[in-house]
Protein backbone atom coordinates (compact mmCIF):
# COMPACT_ATOMS: atom_id res chain seq x y z
CA UNK A 1 0.00 0.00 0.00
CA UNK A 2 2.75 2.12 1.09
CA UNK A 3 4.55 1.55 -2.28
CA UNK A 4 1.35 1.90 -4.42
CA UNK A 5 0.68 5.39 -2.50
CA UNK A 6 4.37 6.23 -3.20
CA UNK A 7 4.07 5.20 -7.01
CA UNK A 8 0.54 7.28 -7.04
CA UNK A 9 2.55 10.24 -5.21
CA UNK A 10 5.45 9.80 -8.31
CA UNK A 11 3.23 9.41 -10.87
CA UNK A 12 1.52 12.68 -9.94
CA UNK A 13 4.69 15.01 -9.56
CA UNK A 14 5.54 13.37 -12.83
CA UNK A 15 2.02 14.51 -14.40
CA UNK A 16 2.55 18.13 -12.64
CA UNK A 17 6.26 18.01 -14.40
CA UNK A 18 6.70 21.74 -14.51
CA UNK A 19 5.70 22.51 -11.31
CA UNK A 20 7.32 19.72 -9.64
CA UNK A 21 10.50 20.25 -10.63
CA UNK A 22 10.46 24.12 -10.21
CA UNK A 23 8.64 24.19 -7.00
CA UNK A 24 11.23 26.29 -5.48
CA UNK A 25 9.38 29.38 -6.88
CA UNK A 26 10.02 31.28 -9.38
CA UNK A 27 9.14 28.93 -12.23
CA UNK A 28 5.64 29.42 -13.98
CA UNK A 29 5.16 33.21 -13.92
CA UNK A 30 1.43 33.35 -15.24
CA UNK A 31 0.75 36.44 -16.71
CA UNK A 32 -2.66 37.71 -16.74
CA UNK A 33 -4.66 34.46 -16.77
CA UNK A 34 -5.65 32.66 -19.86
CA UNK A 35 -7.30 33.99 -22.53
CA UNK A 36 -7.92 30.81 -24.51
CA UNK A 37 -11.54 29.74 -25.55
CA UNK A 38 -12.82 31.20 -22.52
CA UNK A 39 -13.98 34.43 -23.44
CA UNK A 40 -17.63 34.67 -23.06
CA UNK A 41 -17.35 34.04 -19.07
CA UNK A 42 -14.73 36.47 -18.46
CA UNK A 43 -16.84 39.57 -20.81
CA UNK A 44 -20.09 39.46 -19.13
CA UNK A 45 -19.51 40.33 -15.34
CA UNK A 46 -23.14 40.20 -13.38
CA UNK A 47 -22.50 41.79 -10.44
CA UNK A 48 -24.22 39.77 -7.07
CA UNK A 49 -22.97 43.14 -4.38
CA UNK A 50 -24.01 45.73 -4.17
CA UNK A 51 -20.63 47.88 -4.51
CA UNK A 52 -20.21 45.18 -7.48
CA UNK A 53 -23.35 47.21 -8.82
CA UNK A 54 -21.65 50.83 -8.22
CA UNK A 55 -18.09 49.42 -9.29
CA UNK A 56 -19.53 48.58 -12.93
CA UNK A 57 -21.59 51.64 -13.43
CA UNK A 58 -18.50 53.60 -12.63
CA UNK A 59 -19.21 55.45 -9.39
CA UNK A 60 -16.63 54.10 -7.93
CA UNK A 61 -13.63 54.71 -9.71
CA UNK A 62 -10.64 54.48 -7.32
CA UNK A 63 -10.31 51.47 -4.87
CA UNK A 64 -9.50 53.62 -2.09
CA UNK A 65 -12.44 54.91 -1.67
CA UNK A 66 -13.05 51.10 -0.41
CA UNK A 67 -10.67 51.14 1.80
CA UNK A 68 -12.18 53.88 3.21
CA UNK A 69 -14.77 52.73 4.85
CA UNK A 70 -13.82 49.22 5.09
CA UNK A 71 -15.85 47.47 2.50
CA UNK A 72 -15.70 43.62 2.36
CA UNK A 73 -14.85 43.36 -1.58
CA UNK A 74 -16.80 39.50 -2.56
CA UNK A 75 -16.00 39.88 -6.67
CA UNK A 76 -13.28 40.00 -7.92
CA UNK A 77 -13.61 41.73 -10.72
CA UNK A 78 -14.33 44.48 -9.07
CA UNK A 79 -10.62 44.54 -8.21
CA UNK A 80 -9.88 44.04 -12.04
CA UNK A 81 -11.67 46.75 -13.06
CA UNK A 82 -10.48 49.23 -10.35
CA UNK A 83 -6.42 48.32 -10.58
CA UNK A 84 -5.93 47.81 -13.57
CA UNK A 85 -2.43 46.79 -14.01
CA UNK A 86 -2.75 43.87 -12.00
CA UNK A 87 0.43 41.12 -12.73
CA UNK A 88 0.30 37.55 -10.92
CA UNK A 89 2.40 34.95 -9.88
CA UNK A 90 2.81 31.87 -9.15
CA UNK A 91 5.28 31.16 -5.92
CA UNK A 92 4.82 27.71 -5.52
CA UNK A 93 2.76 24.50 -6.07
CA UNK A 94 3.01 21.76 -3.47
CA UNK A 95 1.12 18.82 -3.20
CA UNK A 96 -0.58 17.72 -0.31
CA UNK A 97 -1.62 14.43 0.22
CA UNK A 98 -4.27 12.62 2.56
CA UNK A 99 -4.20 9.66 3.31
CA UNK A 100 -7.49 7.03 2.53
CA UNK A 101 -8.19 3.72 2.99
CA UNK A 102 -7.03 3.18 -0.60
CA UNK A 103 -4.27 5.86 -0.62
CA UNK A 104 -3.46 9.08 -0.54
CA UNK A 105 -6.02 12.01 -2.12
CA UNK A 106 -3.44 14.23 -3.43
CA UNK A 107 -4.15 18.30 -3.84
CA UNK A 108 -2.04 20.85 -5.31
CA UNK A 109 -2.11 23.90 -3.24
CA UNK A 110 -0.82 26.85 -5.01
CA UNK A 111 0.70 30.37 -3.64
CA UNK A 112 0.03 33.27 -5.94
CA UNK A 113 0.93 37.22 -5.29
CA UNK A 114 -0.57 39.91 -7.27
CA UNK A 115 0.20 43.37 -7.29
CA UNK A 116 0.65 46.70 -9.75
CA UNK A 117 3.75 47.66 -8.52
CA UNK A 118 2.90 50.38 -7.10
CA UNK A 119 1.26 50.13 -3.64
CA UNK A 120 -1.18 47.50 -4.21
CA UNK A 121 -0.43 43.52 -3.01
CA UNK A 122 -2.53 40.59 -2.59
CA UNK A 123 -2.03 37.37 -1.89
CA UNK A 124 -4.07 34.07 -2.71
CA UNK A 125 -3.34 30.44 -1.48
CA UNK A 126 -5.98 27.77 -2.88
CA UNK A 127 -6.00 23.99 -2.91
CA UNK A 128 -7.32 21.87 -5.70
CA UNK A 129 -7.52 18.80 -6.80
CA UNK A 130 -6.05 20.06 -10.25
CA UNK A 131 -3.08 22.23 -10.82
CA UNK A 132 -4.98 24.57 -12.84
CA UNK A 133 -7.87 24.98 -11.27
CA UNK A 134 -5.91 25.73 -8.07
CA UNK A 135 -3.73 28.36 -9.83
CA UNK A 136 -6.75 30.11 -11.43
CA UNK A 137 -8.82 29.86 -7.66
CA UNK A 138 -5.50 31.50 -6.05
CA UNK A 139 -5.66 34.68 -8.41
CA UNK A 140 -9.50 35.27 -8.01
CA UNK A 141 -8.52 34.65 -3.89
CA UNK A 142 -5.37 37.18 -4.38
CA UNK A 143 -7.37 40.11 -6.10
CA UNK A 144 -9.84 39.73 -3.46
CA UNK A 145 -7.43 40.25 -0.89
CA UNK A 146 -5.49 43.50 -2.45
CA UNK A 147 -3.97 45.43 -0.03
CA UNK A 148 -2.88 49.18 -0.35
CA UNK A 149 1.27 49.55 0.79
CA UNK A 150 2.44 52.90 2.71
CA UNK A 151 5.30 54.30 0.97
CA UNK A 152 7.65 56.67 2.32
CA UNK A 153 11.33 57.98 2.29
CA UNK A 154 14.77 57.33 4.04
CA UNK A 155 15.28 60.78 4.62
CA UNK A 156 15.28 63.67 2.64
CA UNK A 157 11.85 64.14 1.22
CA UNK A 158 13.14 64.19 -3.00
CA UNK A 159 11.11 62.63 -5.34
CA UNK A 160 8.66 60.09 -5.04
CA UNK A 161 8.23 57.55 -1.74
CA UNK A 162 10.64 54.73 -2.37
CA UNK A 163 11.28 52.97 0.90
CA UNK A 164 9.14 51.70 3.85
CA UNK A 165 7.80 54.68 6.34
CA UNK A 166 9.04 53.21 9.66
CA UNK A 167 10.25 49.81 10.51
CA UNK A 168 7.66 47.19 10.56
CA UNK A 169 7.23 43.41 11.18
CA UNK A 170 5.11 41.21 10.38
CA UNK A 171 4.85 37.61 11.74
CA UNK A 172 2.88 34.09 10.64
CA UNK A 173 3.50 30.83 11.88
CA UNK A 174 6.87 30.81 13.60
CA UNK A 175 8.25 33.08 10.81
CA UNK A 176 8.43 36.98 11.32
CA UNK A 177 9.55 39.48 8.39
CA UNK A 178 11.28 42.69 9.67
CA UNK A 179 11.38 45.63 7.28
CA UNK A 180 13.42 48.55 7.66
CA UNK A 181 13.75 51.41 5.49
CA UNK A 182 16.84 51.84 3.54
CA UNK A 183 18.22 54.87 1.25
CA UNK A 184 17.30 55.20 -2.29
CA UNK A 185 19.87 52.83 -4.21
CA UNK A 186 19.69 50.05 -2.00
CA UNK A 187 17.92 47.76 -4.07
CA UNK A 188 15.50 45.31 -1.96
CA UNK A 189 17.44 42.90 0.12
CA UNK A 190 15.81 40.14 1.21
CA UNK A 191 15.88 36.21 -0.15
CA UNK A 192 14.15 35.62 -3.25
CA UNK A 193 10.56 34.76 -1.82
CA UNK A 194 9.94 37.86 -0.15
CA UNK A 195 11.36 39.86 -2.86
CA UNK A 196 9.14 38.68 -5.40
CA UNK A 197 6.45 40.04 -3.10
CA UNK A 198 8.01 43.43 -2.23
CA UNK A 199 8.44 44.00 -5.97
CA UNK A 200 4.83 43.61 -6.70
CA UNK A 201 4.08 46.42 -3.86
CA UNK A 202 6.35 48.57 -5.53
CA UNK A 203 8.97 49.17 -2.96
CA UNK A 204 12.30 50.24 -4.41
CA UNK A 205 14.51 50.20 -1.27
CA UNK A 206 14.12 48.07 1.61
CA UNK A 207 16.34 46.35 4.09
CA UNK A 208 14.90 42.74 5.74
CA UNK A 209 15.54 40.67 8.76
CA UNK A 210 13.92 37.17 9.14
CA UNK A 211 13.54 34.92 11.84
CA UNK A 212 11.87 30.98 12.15
CA UNK A 213 11.31 28.30 9.66
CA UNK A 214 11.81 30.66 6.50
CA UNK A 215 12.09 27.45 4.76
CA UNK A 216 7.94 26.97 4.77
CA UNK A 217 7.07 29.06 1.68
CA UNK A 218 3.46 29.56 3.27
CA UNK A 219 4.34 30.88 6.10
CA UNK A 220 6.87 33.32 4.84
CA UNK A 221 5.23 34.32 1.88
CA UNK A 222 1.67 35.48 4.22
CA UNK A 223 4.79 36.97 6.90
CA UNK A 224 5.51 39.43 4.62
CA UNK A 225 1.84 39.91 3.48
CA UNK A 226 1.27 40.63 6.65
CA UNK A 227 3.93 43.07 7.39
CA UNK A 228 2.84 45.13 4.17
CA UNK A 229 -0.53 45.47 5.90
CA UNK A 230 0.65 47.14 8.76
CA UNK A 231 2.29 50.25 6.65
CA UNK A 232 -1.12 51.57 6.82
CA UNK A 233 -1.90 50.42 10.29
CA UNK A 234 0.96 52.79 11.79
CA UNK A 235 -0.18 56.10 13.10
CA UNK A 236 2.07 58.74 12.07
CA UNK A 237 1.75 62.67 12.96
CA UNK A 238 0.26 63.07 9.84
CA UNK A 239 -2.80 61.00 10.87
CA UNK A 240 -2.91 63.39 14.04
CA UNK A 241 -5.74 65.46 12.69
CA UNK A 242 -9.25 65.08 12.90
CA UNK A 243 -10.74 62.74 10.24
CA UNK A 244 -13.42 64.42 8.16
CA UNK A 245 -16.16 61.63 7.80
CA UNK A 246 -17.79 61.00 4.48
CA UNK A 247 -20.74 59.62 3.32
CA UNK A 248 -20.28 55.58 2.48
CA UNK A 249 -20.98 54.81 -1.35
CA UNK A 250 -24.16 53.04 0.15
CA UNK A 251 -25.49 55.94 1.35
CA UNK A 252 -24.74 58.03 -1.37
CA UNK A 253 -26.07 56.21 -4.42
CA UNK A 254 -29.06 54.61 -1.97
CA UNK A 255 -31.07 55.63 -4.75
CA UNK A 256 -28.95 54.10 -7.95
CA UNK A 257 -29.16 50.91 -5.97
CA UNK A 258 -32.42 50.93 -4.98
CA UNK A 259 -33.44 50.51 -8.52
CA UNK A 260 -33.84 46.65 -9.10
CA UNK A 261 -31.40 44.49 -11.32
CA UNK A 262 -33.49 43.18 -14.42
CA UNK A 263 -32.29 40.15 -16.10
CA UNK A 264 -30.04 38.84 -13.74
CA UNK A 265 -31.60 35.30 -12.97
CA UNK A 266 -31.83 34.53 -16.88
CA UNK A 267 -28.16 34.03 -17.49
CA UNK A 268 -26.45 33.45 -14.37
CA UNK A 269 -22.96 31.93 -15.40
CA UNK A 270 -22.28 31.45 -11.33
CA UNK A 271 -23.39 28.90 -9.47
CA UNK A 272 -26.55 29.96 -7.15
CA UNK A 273 -26.57 27.86 -4.01
CA UNK A 274 -30.44 27.86 -2.35
CA UNK A 275 -30.80 28.83 0.79
CA UNK B 1 -43.06 61.64 43.81
CA UNK B 2 -46.51 60.28 45.04
CA UNK B 3 -47.92 63.73 44.84
CA UNK B 4 -46.74 64.13 41.17
CA UNK B 5 -48.28 60.86 40.18
CA UNK B 6 -51.40 62.34 42.16
CA UNK B 7 -51.20 65.47 40.28
CA UNK B 8 -50.57 63.64 37.26
CA UNK B 9 -54.04 62.21 37.62
CA UNK B 10 -55.69 65.51 37.06
CA UNK B 11 -53.43 67.45 34.52
CA UNK B 12 -53.02 65.95 30.92
CA UNK B 13 -50.05 63.34 31.03
CA UNK B 14 -47.82 64.30 27.90
CA UNK B 15 -46.93 62.07 25.40
CA UNK B 16 -43.87 60.63 27.33
CA UNK B 17 -45.48 59.74 29.97
CA UNK B 18 -48.37 58.21 28.62
CA UNK B 19 -45.94 56.15 26.33
CA UNK B 20 -44.12 55.49 29.48
CA UNK B 21 -47.98 54.21 31.19
CA UNK B 22 -48.48 51.61 28.38
CA UNK B 23 -45.18 50.53 28.97
CA UNK B 24 -45.46 49.87 32.99
CA UNK B 25 -48.66 47.95 31.53
CA UNK B 26 -46.77 45.86 29.23
CA UNK B 27 -44.15 45.24 31.56
CA UNK B 28 -41.28 46.34 29.53
CA UNK B 29 -39.40 47.63 33.23
CA UNK B 30 -39.21 44.09 34.37
CA UNK B 31 -35.84 42.61 33.41
CA UNK B 32 -34.06 39.48 34.77
CA UNK B 33 -32.72 38.04 37.73
CA UNK B 34 -29.24 38.58 36.22
CA UNK B 35 -27.30 42.00 34.81
CA UNK B 36 -24.78 42.11 32.41
CA UNK B 37 -22.35 45.07 33.35
CA UNK B 38 -22.93 47.09 30.02
CA UNK B 39 -26.57 47.17 31.13
CA UNK B 40 -26.08 48.20 34.83
CA UNK B 41 -27.06 51.73 33.52
CA UNK B 42 -30.01 51.67 32.50
CA UNK B 43 -31.17 49.78 35.89
CA UNK B 44 -32.89 51.49 38.22
CA UNK B 45 -32.99 49.05 41.21
CA UNK B 46 -32.79 45.36 42.10
CA UNK B 47 -36.55 44.23 43.54
CA UNK B 48 -36.54 41.99 46.62
CA UNK B 49 -37.06 38.88 44.57
CA UNK B 50 -33.76 39.67 42.58
CA UNK B 51 -35.66 41.10 39.50
CA UNK B 52 -33.57 44.48 37.96
CA UNK B 53 -35.89 47.24 37.24
CA UNK B 54 -35.45 49.10 34.30
CA UNK B 55 -35.59 52.81 34.22
CA UNK B 56 -38.03 53.39 31.44
CA UNK B 57 -37.11 57.18 31.23
CA UNK B 58 -33.75 55.79 29.31
CA UNK B 59 -35.26 53.13 27.63
CA UNK B 60 -37.40 55.94 25.93
CA UNK B 61 -34.34 58.15 25.43
CA UNK B 62 -33.38 55.10 23.26
CA UNK B 63 -36.27 54.82 21.10
CA UNK B 64 -35.91 57.54 20.67
CA UNK B 65 -32.30 57.55 19.40
CA UNK B 66 -33.44 54.36 17.62
CA UNK B 67 -36.04 56.33 15.31
CA UNK B 68 -34.04 59.01 14.08
CA UNK B 69 -31.36 56.51 13.04
CA UNK B 70 -33.83 54.38 10.94
CA UNK B 71 -35.51 57.71 9.76
CA UNK B 72 -32.00 58.46 8.97
CA UNK B 73 -31.93 55.85 6.23
CA UNK B 74 -33.28 57.00 2.74
CA UNK B 75 -34.44 53.92 0.94
CA UNK B 76 -36.47 52.34 4.13
CA UNK B 77 -36.54 48.70 1.87
CA UNK B 78 -32.83 48.61 3.58
CA UNK B 79 -33.69 47.81 6.80
CA UNK B 80 -34.04 44.10 8.00
CA UNK B 81 -36.45 43.79 11.42
CA UNK B 82 -35.76 40.36 12.48
CA UNK B 83 -37.16 38.08 15.60
CA UNK B 84 -36.75 34.39 15.83
CA UNK B 85 -38.57 34.17 19.13
CA UNK B 86 -42.30 33.57 18.24
CA UNK B 87 -43.54 36.15 20.56
CA UNK B 88 -41.42 38.65 18.84
CA UNK B 89 -42.88 37.43 14.98
CA UNK B 90 -46.16 39.35 14.85
CA UNK B 91 -44.59 42.75 15.80
CA UNK B 92 -41.82 42.54 13.31
CA UNK B 93 -44.25 42.05 10.33
CA UNK B 94 -46.26 45.06 11.24
CA UNK B 95 -43.65 47.06 11.96
CA UNK B 96 -42.24 46.18 8.46
CA UNK B 97 -45.46 46.76 7.29
CA UNK B 98 -45.68 50.33 8.46
CA UNK B 99 -42.22 51.42 8.16
CA UNK B 100 -41.42 50.29 4.75
CA UNK B 101 -38.90 47.77 6.23
CA UNK B 102 -37.99 44.16 5.52
CA UNK B 103 -38.81 41.93 7.75
CA UNK B 104 -37.43 38.28 8.40
CA UNK B 105 -39.72 36.32 10.88
CA UNK B 106 -38.33 32.61 12.16
CA UNK B 107 -35.09 31.20 11.31
CA UNK B 108 -32.31 33.60 10.07
CA UNK B 109 -30.05 31.06 7.42
CA UNK B 110 -26.25 31.26 7.94
CA UNK B 111 -25.23 33.61 5.46
CA UNK B 112 -27.82 35.60 4.48
CA UNK B 113 -25.47 38.73 4.76
CA UNK B 114 -22.32 37.65 3.56
CA UNK B 115 -23.06 34.42 1.03
CA UNK B 116 -23.15 36.55 -2.16
CA UNK B 117 -24.22 33.46 -3.98
CA UNK B 118 -27.60 32.23 -1.71
CA UNK B 119 -30.61 33.62 -3.20
CA UNK B 120 -31.88 34.94 0.26
CA UNK B 121 -28.40 37.03 0.00
CA UNK B 122 -29.24 40.72 0.63
CA UNK B 123 -27.11 43.70 2.21
CA UNK B 124 -29.00 45.73 4.18
CA UNK B 125 -27.81 49.14 5.76
CA UNK B 126 -29.41 48.50 9.47
CA UNK B 127 -30.52 45.52 11.58
CA UNK B 128 -32.98 45.86 14.31
CA UNK B 129 -33.17 43.05 16.27
CA UNK B 130 -35.54 41.54 19.15
CA UNK B 131 -33.05 39.58 21.45
CA UNK B 132 -29.04 39.51 21.07
CA UNK B 133 -29.26 36.08 22.75
CA UNK B 134 -31.57 34.32 20.26
CA UNK B 135 -30.26 36.26 17.00
CA UNK B 136 -27.00 36.32 17.58
CA UNK B 137 -26.35 34.76 14.39
CA UNK B 138 -27.64 37.84 12.33
CA UNK B 139 -25.36 40.05 14.64
CA UNK B 140 -22.46 37.92 13.89
CA UNK B 141 -22.92 38.82 10.07
CA UNK B 142 -23.68 41.90 10.46
CA UNK B 143 -20.24 42.27 12.11
CA UNK B 144 -18.85 41.43 8.89
CA UNK B 145 -20.50 43.17 6.85
CA UNK B 146 -19.95 46.87 8.54
CA UNK B 147 -24.04 46.71 9.17
CA UNK B 148 -25.43 48.78 12.17
CA UNK B 149 -27.29 46.88 14.66
CA UNK B 150 -30.19 48.21 16.58
CA UNK B 151 -31.26 45.57 19.72
CA UNK B 152 -33.66 45.77 22.56
CA UNK B 153 -31.84 44.10 25.67
CA UNK B 154 -32.96 42.70 28.38
CA UNK B 155 -30.61 43.13 31.36
CA UNK B 156 -28.53 40.10 30.73
CA UNK B 157 -28.28 40.69 27.46
CA UNK B 158 -24.63 40.87 25.78
CA UNK B 159 -23.98 43.59 24.16
CA UNK B 160 -21.09 42.90 21.61
CA UNK B 161 -21.72 44.25 18.42
CA UNK B 162 -24.72 46.06 19.74
CA UNK B 163 -24.59 49.63 18.35
CA UNK B 164 -28.37 50.96 19.84
CA UNK B 165 -29.05 48.60 22.67
CA UNK B 166 -32.91 49.65 23.98
CA UNK B 167 -32.82 48.54 27.15
CA UNK B 168 -36.26 46.51 27.66
CA UNK B 169 -38.27 43.60 28.38
CA UNK B 170 -37.53 41.32 25.46
CA UNK B 171 -38.95 38.76 27.63
CA UNK B 172 -43.00 39.03 27.67
CA UNK B 173 -45.39 39.07 24.58
CA UNK B 174 -46.75 42.36 25.29
CA UNK B 175 -43.62 44.18 25.83
CA UNK B 176 -42.06 43.34 22.72
CA UNK B 177 -45.19 44.06 21.22
CA UNK B 178 -45.38 47.59 22.99
CA UNK B 179 -41.97 48.39 22.10
CA UNK B 180 -42.13 47.78 18.10
CA UNK B 181 -45.28 49.91 18.42
CA UNK B 182 -43.90 52.63 20.33
CA UNK B 183 -40.89 52.66 17.91
CA UNK B 184 -43.02 52.42 14.56
CA UNK B 185 -44.69 55.36 15.81
CA UNK B 186 -41.68 57.44 16.46
CA UNK B 187 -40.67 56.74 12.83
CA UNK B 188 -43.69 57.59 11.41
CA UNK B 189 -43.98 61.10 13.29
CA UNK B 190 -40.33 62.18 12.93
CA UNK B 191 -41.29 61.12 9.12
CA UNK B 192 -44.22 63.62 9.16
CA UNK B 193 -46.65 60.67 8.19
CA UNK B 194 -48.24 61.59 11.91
CA UNK B 195 -48.89 64.59 13.94
CA UNK B 196 -47.17 64.29 16.92
CA UNK B 197 -50.42 65.73 18.46
CA UNK B 198 -52.60 63.05 17.27
CA UNK B 199 -53.09 59.38 18.94
CA UNK B 200 -52.23 56.67 16.02
CA UNK B 201 -55.55 55.25 15.36
CA UNK B 202 -53.73 51.94 14.78
CA UNK B 203 -53.53 49.45 17.77
CA UNK B 204 -51.02 48.30 20.23
CA UNK B 205 -53.10 45.19 20.26
CA UNK B 206 -52.42 44.70 16.06
CA UNK B 207 -48.63 44.21 17.42
CA UNK B 208 -49.17 41.64 20.21
CA UNK B 209 -48.30 37.70 19.66
CA UNK B 210 -51.60 35.62 19.27
CA UNK B 211 -51.30 32.05 20.01
CA UNK B 212 -52.87 29.96 17.65
CA UNK B 213 -55.45 28.46 18.93
CA UNK B 214 -56.18 31.66 20.47
CA UNK B 215 -56.57 33.13 17.23
CA UNK B 216 -58.98 29.98 16.13
CA UNK B 217 -60.88 30.88 18.86
CA UNK B 218 -61.90 34.81 18.22
CA UNK B 219 -62.69 34.06 14.80
CA UNK B 220 -64.86 31.65 15.39
CA UNK B 221 -66.89 33.36 18.20
CA UNK B 222 -67.11 36.48 15.69
CA UNK B 223 -68.94 33.70 13.13
CA UNK B 224 -70.96 32.44 15.38
CA UNK B 225 -72.40 36.07 16.50
CA UNK B 226 -73.97 37.54 13.28
CA UNK B 227 -75.70 33.94 12.64
CA UNK B 228 -79.11 35.27 13.34
CA UNK B 229 -78.71 38.09 11.94
CA UNK B 230 -77.89 36.29 8.51
CA UNK B 231 -81.25 34.04 8.70
CA UNK B 232 -83.69 37.19 8.17
CA UNK B 233 -82.14 38.47 5.42
CA UNK B 234 -80.08 35.39 3.77
CA UNK B 235 -80.85 36.72 0.04
CA UNK B 236 -79.23 39.95 0.46
CA UNK B 237 -76.42 38.12 2.62
CA UNK B 238 -75.74 35.24 -0.66
CA UNK B 239 -74.86 39.02 -2.89
CA UNK B 240 -72.96 40.23 -0.01
CA UNK B 241 -71.11 37.12 0.71
CA UNK B 242 -69.72 37.31 -3.46
CA UNK B 243 -68.89 41.21 -3.47
CA UNK B 244 -66.74 41.21 -0.19
CA UNK B 245 -65.10 38.41 -1.10
CA UNK B 246 -63.94 39.00 -4.51
CA UNK B 247 -63.13 42.81 -3.78
CA UNK B 248 -60.97 42.21 -0.72
CA UNK B 249 -59.89 38.57 0.36
CA UNK B 250 -56.74 39.42 2.06
CA UNK B 251 -57.95 42.88 3.68
CA UNK B 252 -58.25 42.08 7.82
CA UNK B 253 -61.55 42.49 9.11
CA UNK B 254 -63.41 45.43 10.22
CA UNK B 255 -64.36 46.31 13.51
CA UNK B 256 -63.27 49.94 14.35
CA UNK B 257 -63.92 50.26 17.47
CA UNK B 258 -62.57 47.27 18.17
CA UNK B 259 -64.50 46.41 21.47
CA UNK B 260 -64.65 42.91 21.36
CA UNK B 261 -62.92 41.59 18.56
CA UNK B 262 -60.04 43.60 19.76
CA UNK B 263 -57.64 41.06 18.66
CA UNK B 264 -59.73 39.76 15.30
CA UNK B 265 -58.84 42.71 13.12
CA UNK B 266 -56.03 41.37 12.51
CA UNK B 267 -55.27 37.97 11.16
CA UNK B 268 -52.42 35.89 11.00
CA UNK B 269 -49.99 38.31 8.87
CA UNK B 270 -49.06 36.06 6.22
CA UNK B 271 -52.89 36.26 5.24
CA UNK B 272 -52.35 32.66 5.02
CA UNK B 273 -54.50 32.52 7.75
CA UNK B 274 -57.26 34.57 6.50
CA UNK B 275 -58.01 32.40 3.39
CA UNK B 276 -57.99 29.47 5.53
CA UNK B 277 -60.23 31.06 8.62
CA UNK B 278 -62.33 32.04 5.99
CA UNK B 279 -62.85 29.70 3.45
CA UNK B 280 -65.06 27.95 5.00
CA UNK B 281 -67.16 30.77 6.24
CA UNK B 282 -68.69 31.20 2.40
CA UNK B 283 -69.15 27.96 2.39
CA UNK B 284 -71.68 27.50 4.82
CA UNK B 285 -73.71 30.13 3.33
CA UNK B 286 -73.18 32.33 6.03
CA UNK B 287 -71.87 36.04 5.63
CA UNK B 288 -68.49 36.26 6.20
CA UNK B 289 -68.29 37.71 9.77
CA UNK B 290 -66.29 40.46 8.96
CA UNK B 291 -68.80 43.56 9.19
CA UNK B 292 -70.65 41.40 12.00
CA UNK B 293 -70.78 43.99 15.13
CA UNK B 294 -71.95 46.42 13.15
CA UNK B 295 -74.70 44.94 11.31
CA UNK B 296 -75.77 44.74 7.35
CA UNK B 297 -75.69 48.12 6.16
CA UNK B 298 -74.70 49.43 3.37
CA UNK B 299 -71.89 51.23 5.89
CA UNK B 300 -70.37 48.36 6.63
CA UNK B 301 -68.92 48.14 3.02
CA UNK B 302 -67.83 51.74 2.80
CA UNK B 303 -66.10 51.59 5.79
CA UNK B 304 -64.54 47.92 5.14
CA UNK B 305 -62.39 49.55 1.98
CA UNK B 306 -61.24 52.46 4.25
CA UNK B 307 -59.67 50.01 6.42
CA UNK B 308 -57.94 48.76 3.54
Amino acid sequence: MADRGGQRGGDRGGFGRGFGRGGRGDRGGRRGGRRGGRQQEEEKWVPVTKLGRLVKEGRINKIEEIYLHSLPVKEHQIVEQLVPGLKDEVMKITPVQKQTRAGQRTRFKAFVVVGDCDGHVGLGVKCAKEVATAIRGAIILAKLSVVPVRRGYWGNKIGQPHTVPCKVTGKCGSVTVRMVPAPRGSGIVAARVPKKVLQFAGIDDVFTSSRGSTKTLGNFVKATFDCLMKTYGFLTPEFWTETKYVKTPFQEFTDLLAKPTKGLLIDAPTETVEA
Amino acid sequence: MAAAAGGGAVRALSQKEQDIQMMLAADVHLGTKNCDFQMERYVFKRRTDGIYIINLGKTWEKLQLAARVIVAIENPQDIIVQSARPYGQRAVLKFAQYTGAHAIAGRHTPGTFTNQLQTSFSEPRLLILTDPRTDHQPIKESALGNIPTIAFCDTDSPMRYVDIGIPANNKGRNSIGCLFWLLARMVLQMRGTILPGHKWEVMVDLFFYRDPEEAKEQEEEAAAAPDFAAITDYQGAEQWGAEQWTSDVAVPPVAPTGADWGAAPAPVPTGDGWDQAGAPVPADGVVPPVAAPTGWDQAAQPTAQGWE
